[in-house]
């Protein structure tokens, strides 16, 4: 009982810190990043980096931040920035982009599964139940991130104005915010979440070019059925993934790896506001 | 292939006419232009074989210069075309379309996954070349042009469970699998031998091959607690994170793993720590042809040496057998050198090879227990195991 | 142009047959060409191109879906999994057999047109975003790919099955079946597209909504779409499973799906034969490059992709095409602007107005209300319209008289109240149900589809009616006289042929005046209709609109800010203000009122001062 409530509880987590990053482009530049699984995947190769460098394992979750903020500065700045209309089309440049880096790491790193340090090993005893301490960890990471995120939108005037362009765009020009800036300061942050989150994930499994795809899609679903809200993204994280993982121990995890997906998109057909309101 | 429509066959028959006259101007074409042989090698440099798959390549390669520097097979110089299968039905398909019928390889020589093997068996059936698989295996995969020579259940399994039933005195039985033929085939014999040697086996779970999260399956596991468990996943990612979040999780009871290897059980080191395998190949066998292997794969891969093991070295074996087939058929034409595999043995690192057992190999296997360095310690040996019935039709 | 109206029955054969010549000189070229391949091609160039036909046949279906319906799919890669594993299963646990071979393609039909249909009824329905369509179709081949390896040893699971017995065929033979079945697909596709039912396909791409007020159930037409592409993808599916003699779930999955949007992009969406020659080229070059260099081909196709999809959006075939035409019109002088088909038009029978003979009220409102979160827009607004009524709508800015109309045509829109047509409550009626119901609405902006000309406009308006035709241009054009009034009292009748952004002003008014008239309603809600017309151009419509209202007893609501027009032609006035009715009376009663003229000296509008 206890070890099944750890599960939805860091599932939920690893769910959460996922999908954070495409929410907040969601939320602001009003695009799917089809991109996010690259930008999953670049985290997953910095943690590799440090590993083949030889460094500390914790430096891999600055390296990925910096790593994932270099690399949406320049996808903003070249393929996002002239698809702000056709917000079909940003979903389809954005997965070219998601092959492009898929490619260049292969081209870079080779197509082969690899591994990466853990920063934290072993398992710790948790009401009797011997439990992972990095999954636990992992809990913890989450709610850093989302007090981050929190904080960064509450607390400082880049927040104020995110807050303004997601609310209503043409008023919060209107009012003499840079929306541009504002777009192009979120998606690097975004796409820095990602990035992360990739580094966050692959100490429990492993990193290859292609690790990020099947991310994507959860995330994807998570982010729509949560209609732009941090806490809204944190409820439908933990009964989404709460779902899915009571289906995978119950019935069967081939089947739970389905769950998040029909339950969001019906979720979407009789609800479109999703966990949000309105 | 049962029904033909009138018209369909008066159709084939033009276009088969056509196609005979095509071929028959190949070989005199082909006479000038094929100066080398080549042995085709689709295997999984990407997807879940991908860990793997490069050391296969380092064992043929060794093979192929020895080869060459004693002269070529037939006094041809030997060449290798390595394709990515992708590590699926779809992606050998491919693989197998372009090394047969693109680049005309005269033999196909590898280790895949089951799913690319059975996927490439129709398009070696239509390009009719010779192929010997070279991985360790579910068993009873069947067919005109194929051959294997790594190990079935009937060599792996009895090892290892045998020995926990005799030195751990396990009752209770878990199986993990990838959810594709290997898996489940290794599984089932797995359960059955295990059965009828009267033990219990209290769980079996399955996961699609590229699945990475086993959260599920392993709290299943901790409710069941059993007294082993055994794991046969497909190799490279499934395996190791399985292993990794199995040992992460605390889970105690000891592990056998039918689909490790030496080379990534070195990978995951200190997460392997205490597994037993069961293979027909470990670095440490203690015969004068394995030091020479081992040392001439030093020599020439150098630093770039990934850990020979029991999924390529049945790669070397294999280019040596089809050797000794071609020279024995003085031919590289399909049929003659079918024949001829059967019957031709080849003296390697694993001991003597003959695929003579209704084209399975009869094996030394070898328990072996993964250190906390990664190295593995061979706890006891089996000569010459029988594949048992494999392909009686053949 | 001139001479349109004299013989206009001749002209439309003549612009198919015009089509039918050229379409069928290529199509039969391309067939020669597949009879012949085999003779010319090695033998792996012709095996890899038996898979680009079938790969080039699904990306097709992703064209019309995409290209034409703009409906962006991913889901396409599910259909064809599916028509797959029927052959694959049939065949494995059955035997391959004539019949078995039927069953396995019905089966894969079957299956097919059942997830497609609940596919589309839950990603088409009533203000659905073009977004949601995308994700669920994306989320399709994720379930059926997971429904595949929780099929365990049945469906193979990952390995998938092989080696069943399947059509005694060579490659050659293979070839030429798939080749002719893909260019009789594409020219098929070609006439659908060109056809009534492609026009609404367009209109429906363009302007969802606008064809929903004119009767057509959109979401019923896309899932109907959506159901025949994916039985094609289907056919296409079970073709591949018996040429390689192995279904995997690759083949079924999301990245396939993907890949067939890519090759649709790079070769032009909404071109047909762009998706069709991007996927061949593009699988045959990866079939020859991607063994020597595996990465560095996927990187340059990703990045064309991206490149492509940001500068070019068209993709390249249309580029292609647009400088062989110039050069085309360089080397003859001459321009080869497409000829177009114009119809003849014919009078509609009458008789089939809804409410005909009815002893309701046309409209009935009670306790109508509308409100955004606390913002109340409409409240306890009723009266009740009866045939041969003219009601003039008035009030000042954001009194509710837009969104009176908007609860009148669409079911979800109020928030309580009941409104009824003829005694049938319109309850919670998508607009194209309220338009069966008897309800024409038009609209306070022009909202007219940009590229269909005013005829194909026009036959739009028609479709609830005389349905429409899948492959060809219908010769005529039924009409009800009341739109053919219009249409030749403005002169529309001599610009049938002409695209409606080239339309003046005041005819694009005067054509969504006909559009809403097409519909043979009984209840006609029209907003604002000759805003920004000149005076003779009002003078017109209003004489048009009184004729109406008197010949044929239409039940006509008009919301107007210029009074003295309001007054000249209506038969009763409502004055709205603050989302109530405020008064309801004849126009003596109204004009002369008080009341009207405190509220509209608080601000509005100078017109009401006589």
């Amino acid at each position: 009982m206890t070890a099944l409530v750890l599960d939805i509880v860091t599932t939920a987590a690893i769910l959460f810190a996922v999908a954070s990053g495409l929410l907040i482009i969601l939320g602001v530049l009003k695009i799917v990043n089809f991109a996010h699984g690259g930008f999953l995947t670049i985290g997953g190769y910095s943690g590799l980096v440090v590993t083949q460098l030889g460094l500390n394992a914790w430096l891999a979750y600055p390296a990925a931040v910096v790593a994932g903020i270099v690399m949406g500065a320049v996808v903003e700045r070249f393929v996002i920035r002239p698809l702000y209309d056709r917000p079909l089309d940003a979903i389809l440049a954005t997965w070219g982009l998601g092959i492009i880096i898929g490619q260049l790491i292969t081209i870079v790193f080779g197509r082969e599964i690899q591994f990466v340090q853990t920063p934290i090993t072993g398992a710790t005893s948790v009401f009797g139940e011997t439990y992972s301490l990095y999954r636990l960890f992992l809990i913890l990471a989450a709610a850093a991130v989302a007090g981050g995120i929190a904080a960064l939108l509450n607390a400082t005037r880049l927040g104020l104005e995110a807050r303004a362009v997601i609310m209503n765009e043409p008023l919060a020009r209107g009012l003499g915010i840079n929306s541009g800036h504002v777009r192009f300061v979120t998606f690097c942050i975004g796409a820095g979440l990602a990035s992360l989150a990739g580094a966050l994930i692959t100490p429990l499994s492993s990193v290859d070019p292609n690790m990020g795809v099947p991310w994507l899609v959860n995330a994807f679903m998570l982010v729509l059925v949560s209609s732009v809200s941090l806490a809204s993204l944190a409820i439908a994280a933990l009964t989404l993934g709460g779902a899915q993982v009571l289906v995978s121990t119950f019935i069967s995890p081939v089947i739970g790896g389905l769950t998040i997906v029909v339950l969001a998109a019906l979720l979407l057909r009789i609800r479109p506001a999703g966990f949000g309101h309105g | 292939m049962t029904n033909r429509a009138r018209s369909n066959a008066m159709f084939s028959k033009l276009r088969t006419g056509a196609v005979i006259f095509a071929l028959a101007l190949v070989p005199v074409l082909g006479a000038q232009a094929q100066e080398v042989i080549k042995i085709g090698i689709p295997t999984g440099l990407s997807g879940a074989n991908s860990v793997v798959a490069p050391s296969v390549v380092q064992s043929a390669e060794l093979a192929v210069d020895e080869i060459n520097a004693a002269g070529g097979i037939l006094g041809k110089k030997v060449a290798l075309e390595v394709a990515d299968d992708g590590s699926g039905a779809a992606g050998a398909q491919k693989a197998a379309d372009s090394l047969i019928f693109q680049k005309k390889v005269n033999a196909l020589i590898s280790m895949q996954t089951s799913a690319a093997r059975n996927g490439m068996l129709p398009v070696v059936s239509r390009g009719k070349v010779p192929y010997i698989y070279t991985s360790l295996y579910e068993g009873r995969s069947c067919n005109k042009y194929l051959y294997a020579d790594g190990a079935v259940p009937e060599q792996m399994v009895g090892p290892i469970v045998d020995h926990f039933m005799d030195e751990y005195k396990a009752k209770t039985f878990f199986l993990v699998g990838s959810d594709y033929a290997f898996g489940r085939g290794m599984l089932a014999f797995t359960k059955a031998y295990i059965e009828k040697k009267g033990g219990k086996v209290v769980g079996d779970e399955y996961q699609p091959m590229d699945a990475t999260d086993w959260t599920a399956i392993i709290s299943k596991m901790r409710s069941a607690n059993p007294d082993a468990v055994i794991f046969s996943t497909a190799g490279g990612a499934p395996n190791v994170t399985l292993q990794k979040q199995y040992k992460a999780a605390g889970m105690k009871a000891p592990v056998g793993n039918l689909s490790v290897d030496e080379g990534t059980a070195k990978t995951m080191a200190a997460d392997a720590d205490g597994v037993f395998i069961s293979a027909s190949f470990l670095t440490n066998i203690d015969t004068s042809a394995n030091k020479k292997f081992m040392s001439a794969m030093k020599a020439k891969f150098g630093d770039k040496l990934l850990t020979p093991n029991d999924l390529s070295v049945p790669e070397y074996d294999a280019v040596y057998l089809y050797k000794a087939a071609v020279e024995k058929a003085k031919t590289t034409t399909a049929e003659p050198v079918i024949a001829a595999l059967a019957e031709v043995s080849f003296d390697g690192p694993r001991g003597k090879v003959q695929m003579n057992a209704q084209r399975h190999a009869p094996l030394t296997m070898y328990l072996g227990q993964v250190q906390a360095d990664g190295s593995v310690k061979i706890v006891k040996s089996f000569p010459n195991v029988s594949p048992g019935e494999q392909c009686p039709k053949l | 142009m001139a001479d349109l109206t004299t013989t206009p029955a001749t002209l439309p054969r003549r612009a198919f047959s015009g089509r039918l010549v050229p379409a069928g000189s290529i199509a039969g070229l391309c067939i020669v060409a597949v009879v012949a391949g085999p003779y010319f091609l090695d033998s792996y160039t012709v095996n890899i191109l038996v898979r680009s036909f079938l790969y080039a046949a699904t990306a097709l279906t992703v064209d019309i879906l995409w290209g034409y319906a703009g409906i962006l799919t991913f889901g396409q890669a599910a259909f064809f999994g599916i028509g797959a594993y029927a052959a694959g299963i049939t065949f494995t646990y059955m035997d391959f057999s004539p019949q078995t071979a039927v069953l396995a393609l019905l089966a894969g039909l079957a299956v097919s047109a059942v997830v497609a249909w609940i596919t589309g009824w839950i990603s088409f329905f009533h203000r659905a975003s073009p977004l949601y369509v995308a994700i669920v179709t994306l989320a399709l081949p994720i379930i059926l790919v997971q429904v595949l390896y929780s099929g365990g040893t049945f469906t193979g699971s990952s390995s998938g099955l092989v080696g069943y017995n399947t059509f005694d065929l060579s490659v050659e033979a293979w070839f030429t079946i798939c080749g002719i079945g893909l260019v009789v697909l594409t020219t098929a596709a070609w006439f659908f597209v060109n056809s009534d039912f492609g026009r609404l396909l367009i209109a429906i791409r363009e302007n969802e909504q606008r064809c929903t007020y004119l009767g057509i159930n959109a979401p019923r037409v896309k899932i109907l779409l959506m159901v025949v592409m994916a039985m094609i993808a289907s056919v296409a599916g079970y073709a591949y499973a018996g040429y390689t003699v192995v279904v995997a779930p690759e083949i079924g999955s999301f990245v396939f799906g993907t890949e067939l949007v890519m090759w649709v992009a790079l070769g032009g969406r909404g071109t047909l034969i762009g998706p069709v020659l991007g996927t061949i080229a593009i699988d045959v070059i990866s079939a020859y490059l991607s063994g020597n260099l595996p990465y560095v081909w996927k990187l340059i196709i990703g990045s064309i992709f991206v490149l492509v999809i940001v500068a070019l959006p068209q993709g390249i075939v249309p580029v292609l095409k647009t400088g062989l035409r110039r050069l085309w019109s360089a080397a003859t002088r001459r321009d080869a602007a497409p000829c177009v088909a114009v119809p003849a038009l014919i009078e509609a029978p009458e008789g089939r107005r809804a409410g005909t003979g009815s002893d309701a009220p046309a409209l009935n409102v009670a306790d109508l209300a509308c409100s955004y979160g606390s913002l109340k827009v409409l409240e306890g607004v009723a009266f009740k319209a009866l045939g041969s009524e003219l009601l003039g709508i008035i009030g000042p800015n954001g009194a509710g008289k837009t969104t009176l109309m908007r609860c009148l045509s669409d079911g979800y829109e109020r928030t309580g109240g009941t409104v009824a047509v003829f005694g049938h409550a319109i309850a919670r009626t998508p607009p194209q149900g309220v338009v069966g119901l008897g309800i024409g609405r038009s609209f306070q902006t022009t909202s007219l589809f940009e590229t269909l000309t005013v005829a194909e406009s026009l036959r739009l308006a028609r479709y609830r009616l005389d349905g429409t035709r899948m492959l060809s241009h219908a010769p005529t054009l039924a009409l009800p006289d009341s739109a053919r009034r219009v249409i030749t009292a403005t002169g529309l009748d001599r610009q049938l042929a002409i695209e409606c952004r080239h339309l003046s002003h005041g005819m694009k008014r005067a054509l969504e005046l006909a559009m809403v008239l097409a519909l043979e309603p009984s209840v006609l809600l029209l907003d604002e209709p000759t805003a920004g017309l000149t005076k003779p151009e009002r003078t017109l419509i209003g004489s048009i609109l009184v004729d109406l209202v008197q010949r044929e007893g239409l039940c006509t609501l008009i919301i107007e800010h210029d009074l003295d027009f309001v007054r000249e032609i209506s038969t009763r006035i409502i004055v709205l203000h603050q989302g109530k009715v405020l008064l309801d009376g004849s126009v003596a009663e109204v004009v002369g009122s008080e009341l009207v003229r405190t509220i509209y000296a608080g601000g509005a509008h100078q017109e009401l001062a006589p």
